[in-house]
């Protein structure tokens, strides 16, 4: 305690170069108005690629790419760059699945008639987000570990919660939606969602209310004294992210039409958008959508036949990338300084 | 006052099995600092390997427990050696990270080999006796004597013994404990084995009471943490103490909250906790390292 850390490791943190100076101009190049400008010549090629006569299994698994980066976007809102590192994230996802569940089947509280898909998919937003107001009011103000436990404990709570609510849940028998199957709509829908999301990100960066969520991130009693609101930044940030998680928890149910407590509300998910924000690179923009599809179409390739199995693999990835390369793909290529998981682990960290 | 004295036996019998249940958590937390996110996940080891026992050579779960104490110890001494020693040294959020993958991975390998059918170990006594009108179940009482047992003996072992003042040596100070001369690595490990050992022995004698299924970790390491904030680290006293009131709190919930069962535990628990952590954030006997105080 209190002792600092040893001469040699500061020494080795100020040698810390990164190791592929060639890419620095690339990362510089995402990082500006250019970075956005890319990203929509890209949603207008995705926009355009259904007309090239695909298949709708291409267009399935291209709504499943737009959920996981609009997933893993979400996440790094709150675990990234506000250095609150969610460990229950799914808990919002499963309320969002439970709410259009509930809406739209109509059958286990009576409610008649039932609310149709464009009704129920923002009820599903807005319920997860005012989840998080109710959630995030307590949990917020625990610091570091202890709010990651508090969220882990969340999420197994509301699992057991929806298990036992058997009139309105369903209970572990789950409920099942009315099948309808629109692939193009599905993907037409996510591809907006999905660019809504990157682009809120995008400018929630550059703007003051983003600058005050690093600054949270950096040093919270700081940011206290320099004036920022800190509790209303870090409430709106997380009900911003739970929101859009509720809409995709939505879809997912509508998407999937079967839900029960152990298919929503699990932790794997959780890994799933922590390891993706982590493999992109943990507080950038672009990051955590480049992880979510390389982590996409790792499980595709690896282990895509093995279904059910895929989890054990994704745990054990989990832990390679903390071990060995916990800056993530962006922070490696590029310019260390500016990617936050060095100086974010040193803050939560304990000193030596 | 028959079903209150009733509730009162029954949590406490719970609470002796939570107070053993959660040491393995609390002593890892307090020497190295270590959440260990995937307790609940070794103690379904220990639960499975006393259901393999059972089921394959027709041991006792209680007396399975001098094989798998050993064998946990050993694979906790490696996987700290192998993994944990790595991060260790490094920020909480690292270790929090890769002890969650690693409770991920353990779930799914457990759930590859043994599909998630839930499990069962029948032990022949699995009935109860009545003793003054209150009904002792006999499995439970077994487990509440056996825990008291453990955990004098751990008390003793790191009270008394060279080795368990080193271990405590390396709690309280880790940079003086290595300059007199503790091999902070070795004791590490070792205490790592001690405590993932006592974890799975936890889940064994756990098996004859509970269906077993890859899945069942989690809420046992929500208890444990809550347990944790409730009597403070690596304390067996207040290990004691709080799986007690969190075992107590959860029987009188579901006898006198109406129309729930025992479902909801992992909810009360949850609850419990946030209440403290935001309450007392250095836990309700103070022990919780504050983690504003380590930040710089």
């Amino acid at each position: 305690m209190g002792t600092g850390p040893p001469a040699s490791r500061i020494a080795q943190k100020a040698k810390k170069k990164p190791p592929f100076p060639f890419f620095a101009p690339v990362y510089s190049l995402l990082a500006g108005w250019t970075g956005l400008a890319f990203w929509l010549l890209l949603l207008l090629l995705l926009a355009l690629y259904p007309y090239t006569g695909v298949s709708s299994v291409a267009l399935f698994v291209g709504s499943q790419i737009f959920v996981l980066v609009t997933l893993a976007s979400n996440w790094n809102l709150i675990g990234g760059m506000t250095g609150y590192v969610d460990f229950g994230h799914a808990v919002f996802f499963g309320i969002g699945a439970y709410i259009m569940g509930i809406l739209v089947t109509g059958t286990p509280l009576l409610i008649s008639p039932e609310w149709g898909f464009w009704q129920a998919l923002p009820a599903s937003g807005f319920a997860a987000a005012l989840f998080a107001l109710l959630v995030g009011l307590p949990t917020l103000r625990l610091k570091g570990p202890y709010f990651s436990i508090a969220m882990l404990g969340t999420l197994v709570a509301m699992r057991e919660i929806a298990r036992v609510l058997r009139p309105i849940t369903g209970g572990g028998v789950g409920l099942n939606l009315p099948p309808l199957l629109n692939r193009l709509g599905d993907y037409y829908l996510m591809l907006a969602v999905m660019g809504l999301v990157v682009s809120l990100i995008w400018w929630i960066q550059r703007s003051e209310f983003g600058q005050s969520l690093i600054a949270i991130r950096e040093d919270e009693i700081g940011a206290e004294m320099r004036g920022i609101n800190t509790t209303l930044h870090k409430i709106t940030a997380f009900m911003i992210a739970a929101f859009f998680t509720g809409i995709v928890g939505g879809f997912w149910a509508w998407q999937n039409t079967y839900i029960d407590p152990d298919v929503v509300f699990v932790e794997a998910r959780t890994v799933e958008m922590v390891m993706m924000s982590m493999l992109g690179g943990l507080g950038t923009v672009w990051g955590p959508p480049l992880g979510a599809v390389v982590i996409y179409f790792l499980q595709d390739l690896l282990w895509g036949n093995l279904s059910g199995v895929h989890l054990l693999p994704l745990g054990l990835l989990l832990v390679v990338i903390v071990l060995f390369m916990p800056e993530g793909i962006l922070g490696t290529l590029g310019d260390r300084s500016s990617t936050s998981l060095g100086r974010l682990l040193s803050r939560v960290g304990r000193s030596r | 006052m028959d079903q209150l004295l009733q509730a009162l036996v029954s949590g406490l019998l719970l609470g002796g099995f939570y107070s053993v249940m959660v040491l393995g958590f609390s002593v890892i937390w307090g020497v190295m600092g270590v959440i260990n996110l995937a307790h609940g996940e070794f103690l379904m080891i220990g639960a499975y390997m006393a259901w393999g026992l059972f089921r394959f050579f027709g041991m006792d779960p209680f007396a399975s427990l001098v094989l798998i104490l050993p064998l946990m110890f050993l694979i906790g001494y490696l996987l700290q050696i192998v993994l944990i020693n790595r991060v260790v040294e490094r920020p909480h959020l690292m270790t929090l990270l890769v002890t969650f993958g690693l409770s991920i991975a353990i779930a799914n390998l457990f759930k590859i080999q043994f599909t998630s059918d839930p499990r069962n170990v029948a032990v022949a006594y699995n009935g109860s006796v009545q003793l003054a009108g209150v009904t002792f179940p006999i499995v439970k009482t077994i487990i509440f004597g056996v825990a008291l047992f453990i955990m004098v003996c751990l008390h003793l072992f790191l009270q008394r013994t060279r080795l368990g003042k080193s271990i405590r040596a390396a709690a309280q100070n880790k940079t003086a404990a290595r300059i007199v001369g503790v091999d902070i690595n070795r004791v590490y490990a070792i205490t790592a084995g001690i405590c993932i050992a006592l974890t799975a022995a936890a889940g064994a004698m756990l098996s004859p009471t509970q269906a077993i299924f890859p899945f069942m970790g989690p809420p046992f390491t929500l208890k444990a943490v809550t347990i944790t904030a409730l009597g403070g680290l690596g304390r067996i006293p207040g290990a004691l103490m709080g799986g007690m009131v969190l075992g107590v709190t959860e029987i009188f919930v579901s006898t006198y909250v109406p129309g729930i069962g025992t479902n909801l535990g992992v909810a009360t628990s949850f609850i419990l906790l946030v209440l403290i952590l935001v309450v007392r954030p250095q836990g309700l006997m103070g022990g919780l390292r504050p983690i504003d105080a380590e930040a710089e």
